[in-house]
């Protein structure tokens, strides 16, 4: 208990630019936080989606007979489900056939539909009633009649009516427009609780892969936060360590330190996607907006979050700590650094290697699983790289910028890594994406079902590449600052020798864009590569675009975030008294 | 370039004035750390400071270097005034004509020493092969042979001290700033230094202005004067040695 108060002594005694180190990683966590929360519940979200449309798909009875003699023994139906096309909206008309006025009915309803009546969503009431008339034999009801329940509705537009007929009823049993275009008969069924809808499993096995492409970079980035707090304080730890300090005590008082800025950033982070949630509710996928529950994940989840992150970011610290611990001069004493070891290499060929056939006719949950090791192993490759191009650079440098930015890469390609690993792995999502966005258009294409489909896989590009870019921008934002911070002492002093703003600002630029350029490149490509395995092979124009669009993005992002951070760098420098703290 | 010489047989009341701050006053809120100092530096000359801690010695470096600007008073260097000069040309002036040796933390850890010398001399516009090259010819007379490729973090203090010595030097500066540039070592290794600091400025033709809180240190140099509450108060005793 006396280390954590010495801690906590140690964080608020750190003075402004501790402080600001300190809430450099609260911002950072609470992002993280809040974008878990959100790549959380979006699988949280589609999953009630298809539980809630599942009973549009329901258990056929036993054996269906044909006509002559329909009534199965355990058929307490008959259900016919179509779709039709109002202006760009899909409404989809259930009709049923009560066979057991017994049955438990769908969720949405209190009991099934006498023959005749007719049940109205909310939103196709509206239409109904804006348009004045009848959709085929869908008359507007009259006010007061029952509605069919949310429970029952993939999203609060759908367009949904539920339709009673006898069983005998030729409007029933004779086939129409199915979810893919093709005419589907009428179905006895044994009740109206079944698994979900094709379309529903594939809206779920999408929104696994974008959680994927969300939660790796935000591991990454939120490990560089970690680091971020622990960087700022090894100095001091260090000199604790002179002055005798256990490793236990030392290790115990930082990570005690990281875990509660994680830990409140962590509570940020939820309070700000609650803040943000009626935004995303707003977020259209599958025909519609999203009821204000779906992205409600439940108490549990959220739990979970503001346990785990700390958690994650106390092991992200302890791991940055090993060279403080190791020696009490760990970090007084800087040596030439120990090569990467090429083992990263031969495991991130290896992974990407296995990738196509790994993934060969496997379930989504596998596909996702591979998904995130081939991105985990980008970001092993990602310091290996570093200090290769470190090198190359440090022997071709001519300026004195280009070689203060090779020597930095390869003295602590981790740290360089850390910079720029944010925008490099984003370049993974849109080399991926990029492969499979869809060169049709919604509108080229017959089947409304496919049509959606393809609309909501540019929607879900657009919202996977944003989610990354904040992430990553933040992270190259942030590990900009924190790498002023760390080095404050060298800049200070080669200013006070001379050394222009501008040289030190160019040797910054280029220890992330050289970086940038290669490994971005990189995982773009590894990707597209990935993306092969489900795809021909040839991106569309549209994915084209994606890609351009993230190229310039992505440069732009680390550029800005490096100019942001201009401001501290000046103010650094031009401390006139250099002082170690 | 050989470093053990007899440097205090110069004459120290020869060689022109290089560097002179006229009535230099400087506070940081309510603290006055320069109240009126007159001081200047003639070529060749090696100037200590001393004085009680706070009484203002890194204030007077650090406006005499053109780090700082004075509130009130002069800072000329041959004759251009340093103190009205924009931060971009101060800037310059540190470059190419000052050279400086902190107590410690001035190298870059990521760099070899080598290249650590070399650096002013690239940031000078030298090509860095001619940079280096020039930077390794510091390294013998003063006792870092072999050191060439080593980082700070696997040098002694004491080397360390030196390779930032032959950095300050490397420039052929007209005045190097030292401001206790053996604080952080021990003294036999501190006089060492410093023993080294003093020869290599009188080698090259140079002034040294070094603060430092050891009198025999001081005694190395050519003049010594203390500063008390943001005065000279007295050239002091080692000054008529
Ligand atoms: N940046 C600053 N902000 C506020 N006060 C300062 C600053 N720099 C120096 N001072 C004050 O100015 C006075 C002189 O400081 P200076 O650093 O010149 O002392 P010094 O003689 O070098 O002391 P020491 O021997 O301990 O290094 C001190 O009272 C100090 O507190
Ligand atoms: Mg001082």
């Amino acid at each position: 208990m006396n280390s954590i108060r010495l801690s906590w002594r140690l964080l608020r005694g750190g003075g402004r630019k501790g402080l600001l180190g300190a809430g450099l990683t609260l911002a950072a966590v609470a992002v993280s936080s809040m974008l878990l929360v959100f790549a959380v519940t979006v699988n949280f979200a589609f999953d009630g989606r298809a539980d809630r449309s599942a009973w549009r798909n329901p258990p056929p009875a036993a054996k269906v007979t044909g006509k002559k003699s329909p009534h199965k023994k355990d058929a307490v139906a008959v259900q016919a489900v179509h779709y039709q096309a109002v202006g760009d909206r899909m409404l989809t008309v259930v009709r049923l056939a009560a066979l057991d006025e017994r049955a438990t009915p769908p969720p949405g309803l209190d009991r099934l539909p006498a023959p005749g009546q007719v049940v109205l969503s909310p939103a196709l009431a509206e239409v109904l009633s804006g348009l004045g008339g009848a959709i085929g034999d869908l008359r507007p009801q009259p006010e007061g009649s029952v509605r069919l329940g949310d429970e029952a509705l993939i999203h609060p537009g759908e367009l949904v009516a539920v339709v009673g007929h006898t069983p005998d009823d030729p409007e029933l049993l004779k086939p129409r427009k199915g979810a893919h275009g093709k005419d589907v008969p009428a179905t006895w069924i044994k009740g109206f609780a079944n698994e979900p809808t094709n379309d529903a499993i594939a809206y779920q096995a999408l929104a696994l892969i974008a959680t994927v492409l969300i939660v790796v970079p935000l591991l990454v980035f939120g490990g560089a936060a970690a680091r971020l707090t622990v960087a700022r304080r090894d100095q001091r730890l260090a000199a604790l360590r002179l002055v005798g300090a256990t490793p236990g005590q030392v290790v115990l008082m930082t990570v005690a330190e990281a875990m509660v800025v994680a830990f409140a950033g962590a509570v940020l982070g939820v309070v700000l996607y609650g803040a943000a949630a009626p935004a995303l509710s707003r977020i259209e996928i599958g025909g519609g907006p999203w009821f204000a529950g779906d992205l409600w994940p439940g108490p549990l989840p959220l739990l979970a979050v503001v346990l785990a992150v700390p958690l994650l970011v106390g092991v992200s610290a302890v791991a940055g700590l090993r060279r403080v611990v190791v020696s009490p001069l760990g970090v007084a004493k800087r040596e030439t650094p120990p090569g990467m070891r090429a083992v990263r290499v031969v495991v991130f060929l290896a992974v990407v290697a296995a990738f196509p056939v790994r993934t060969a006719g496997v379930g989504v949950g596998v596909v996702a699983v591979m998904l995130g090791l081939v991105f985990l192993c980008v970001n092993l490759v990602g310091p290996w790289v570093v200090a290769l191009i470190g090198r190359v650079t440090t022997r071709m440098a001519r300026t004195p910028a280009r070689l203060l930015a090779g020597r930095r890469l390869t003295d602590d390609p981790r740290s360089a890594w850390r910079t720029v690993s944010g925008v490099a792995m984003t370049g993974f999502v849109a080399g991926f994406i990029g492969l499979l966005t869809p060169g049709i258009t919604s509108g080229e294409v017959e089947d409304p079902g496919v049509a959606m489909l393809i609309q909501d896989l540019k929607t879900g590009t657009i919202v996977v590449l944003t989610v990354s870019f904040l992430v990553a921008i933040a992270s190259a934002g942030i590990t900009a600052a924190s790498s002023i911070l760390d080095r404050r002492q060298t800049y200070a002093l080669l200013r006070l020798a001379g050394t222009p703003l501008e040289v030190l600002d160019r040797a910054r630029r280029a220890e992330t864009l050289i970086p940038l350029t290669v490994m971005g490149g990189g995982s773009i490509a590894t990707g597209a590569f990935t993306a092969m395995s489900f795809t021909g092979g040839v991106p569309s124009a549209d994915g084209l675009i994606v890609l351009g669009v993230s190229v310039a993005a992505g440069f732009a992002g680390v550029v800005a975030a490096g100019a942001l951070s201009r401001p501290l760098l000046r103010s650094v420098t031009t401390e006139p008294v250099p002082r170690p703290d | 370039m050989r470093a053990a010489g007899p440097w205090n047989t110069h004459d120290k009341t020869q060689g022109s004035v290089v560097l002179e701050g006229r009535a230099l006053e400087k506070r940081f809120g309510s603290t006055v750390a320069l109240a009126g100092v007159e001081q200047a530096v003639r070529q060749g000359e090696a100037l200590a400071v001393m004085g009680p801690s706070g009484s203002g010695k890194s204030t007077l470096l650090h406006c005499l270097a053109g780090i700082m600007k004075p509130d009130a008073g002069e800072v000329h260097l041959l004759g251009r005034r340093v103190d009205t000069m924009g931060e971009r040309e101060r800037s310059a002036l540190r470059r190419t004509r000052f050279g400086f040796v902190f107590q410690f933390g001035q190298l870059l850890p990521e760099l070899p020493a080598e290249e650590n010398v070399a650096l002013p001399l690239m940031l000078g516009g030298v090509p860095r092969g001619q940079a280096v090259r020039q930077a390794r010819g510091w390294f013998a007379p003063l006792g870092l042979t072999g050191m060439e490729g080593r980082r700070p973090g696997e040098l002694s203090g004491g080397q360390a001290q030196r390779v930032a010595i032959a950095r300050a030097l490397v420039t052929r500066p007209a005045v190097v700033f030292a401001d206790e540039p053996t604080g952080a070592l021990d003294q036999t290794t501190g006089h060492e230094v410093m023993n080294l600091l003093v020869s290599a400025i009188k080698e090259n033709g140079a002034a040294l202005v070094v603060v430092t809180h050891d009198r025999q240190v001081a005694d190395w140099c050519d003049r010594v004067v203390e500063v008390r509450d943001g005065r000279i108060v007295t050239p002091a005793a080692g000054a008529a040695r």
